[in-house]
């Protein structure tokens, strides 16, 4: 469970007592970090300057850069900060219930937890699918660390159904695992371009979820 | 490329730049109008080759200008944006595909599941050779410095349309279960495929590794649909 592990390693890194400086320097980067978060929603990836995000933060764009490489190098750290908030939502909606109920209400509750993750920051949403889909940048974010987590989350639901019978064995874990994650993801335009509510999203998930599972629930 | 027919302009400054009186009701085309079309005409072959080698946020209008061997005035006459540009390289492209579809769609034969993977395989074929393309034109669908004017990616409707018939014909049919809402399955089966297309860019897969990945997916979603 090589998530966990990384979870915790970034803890221990945490607890460690930062010199005056490494903290004058971790509060700049959260500076520059709002200030991103804010004008990547507000005016897209593509339409936020490094310029505009140093003038936000109230410092030079050499400051900025001083502590990031680039635009994609900002916008990649936050979407890796939110991926790793989000794979705890998410792993806490997985054990609710300790999955008594099912694999297919344990994965929609998964879903539920993103697309709720996500209800109030739509904008940062598109502005990912907007760098997720680039081919520069696409394969680094879908192959990120915390993306593997969540993929990897969808997963671990399909073994432990394989295991306590509800699934056969011929479950084609891994090529379901990626059409169910997709599938998840497919339904973030519905609500970022035409405002999708909680409920529509969560039984549009529901009946993907009947869908891509049907081939190899027992009955 | 043949010059594509009377594209509906995508919004109100292309629209007036574009209705000459002389192009209603018509009348012949003035010498100017002609030379408009071909520089709009030659603007799209440039711009596609651009964006399929460098990308399209790789790609300036300077550029495709350059390329085609226009002034970067003459682009902004005919196109409001950059986008506006990709967007009619795409249905220019589309209707290709789409005259294909209506060539092999009355030959299609065997399961509701065997007609989707043909109808999938059809389009791998013809788009295998513009992966980036595809790509740059599904990245700018997200991208909201562009003017709200063309067709999201994904929402392709005649490709929506094609595989909604294919359905329907199932459910006729008798093998696909009739409580099946269409376009679920039309969506499942787009996010595999666009999945499919970013695959192919990241990993230069061929027409042919694209298809056999679909058809499992088809076919998985496929248990999902099927009388049982």
């Amino acid at each position: 469970m090589m998530h966990v592990a990384t979870i915790q390693a970034a803890d221990q890194n945490g607890a460690k007592a930062p010199t005056r400086r490494a903290l004058a320097k971790q509060q700049t980067r959260a500076k520059v970090l709002a200030a991103a978060r804010r004008l990547f929603s507000e005016q897209g990836y593509e339409g936020a300057t490094i310029r505009d995000i140093a003038s936000a933060a109230g410092m030079s764009t050499g400051a900025v850069f001083a502590n990031f490489a680039d635009k994609s190098d900002l916008f990649r750290e936050i979407m890796i900060t939110d991926m790793v908030a989000l794979g705890e939502d998410m792993r806490a909606a997985a054990r609710h219930g300790d999955g008594a109920d099912g694999v297919e209400e344990t994965l929609l509750r998964i879903f539920t937890a993103g697309y709720a993750f996500y209800q109030t920051q739509l904008p940062l949403a598109r502005a990912a699918f907007s760098v997720g889909w680039s081919p520069e940048d696409g394969p680094a974010l879908r192959g990120s660390p915390p993306v593997q987590v969540l993929r990897g989350l969808i997963t671990e639901q399909l073994a432990r159904g394989v295991d306590r019978g509800e699934l056969s064995q011929d479950a084609q874990t891994a090529l379901r695992a990626d059409m169910l994650f997709d599938a998840y993801l497919s339904n973030y335009p519905q609500a970022i371009f035409e405002n999708w509510n909680l409920d529509s999203l969560q039984s549009r998930a529901r009946n993907q979820i009947g869908i891509l599972l049907a081939g190899v629930r027992k009955r | 490329m043949t010059s594509p027919p009377e594209l509906p302009p995508a919004d109100g400054e292309a629209a007036s730049a574009a209705t000459a009186p002389s192009a209603i009701a018509g009348a012949p085309p003035s010498a100017r109008q002609t030379q408009k079309e071909a520089t709009r005409n030659r603007v799209i072959e440039a711009a596609r080759e651009l964006f399929d080698t460098q990308g399209y946020q790789g790609t300036t209008i300077r550029e495709i200008a350059r390329h085609a061997k226009v002034s970067v005035g003459s682009v902004f006459t005919t196109f409001a944006s950059k986008y506006e540009i990709l967007s009619q390289v795409m249905v220019n492209r589309l209707d290709g595909l789409h005259a294909e579809f209506d060539r092999v769609t009355p030959h299609l034969r065997g399961s509701t599941a065997d007609r989707l993977r043909t109808i999938f395989a059809v389009h791998f074929a013809f788009e295998v050779r513009h992966k980036r393309l595809f790509l740059a034109y599904i990245a700018a669908t997200y991208d909201w410095t562009l003017p709200p004017t063309s067709t999201p990616m994904g929402r392709n409707r005649r490709l929506q349309d094609v595989i909604r018939d294919c359905l329907e014909k199932g459910k006729a049919e008798g093998d696909v279960s009739p409580d099946i809402e269409p376009q679920e399955i039309v969506d499942l089966l787009m996010a595999a495929y666009v999945w499919i297309y970013r695959l192919a860019a990241w990993h230069d897969a061929d027409a042919k590794t694209m298809t056999a990945i679909m058809d499992r997916q088809i076919g998985l979603i496929a248990d999902g649909f099927r009388v049982r």
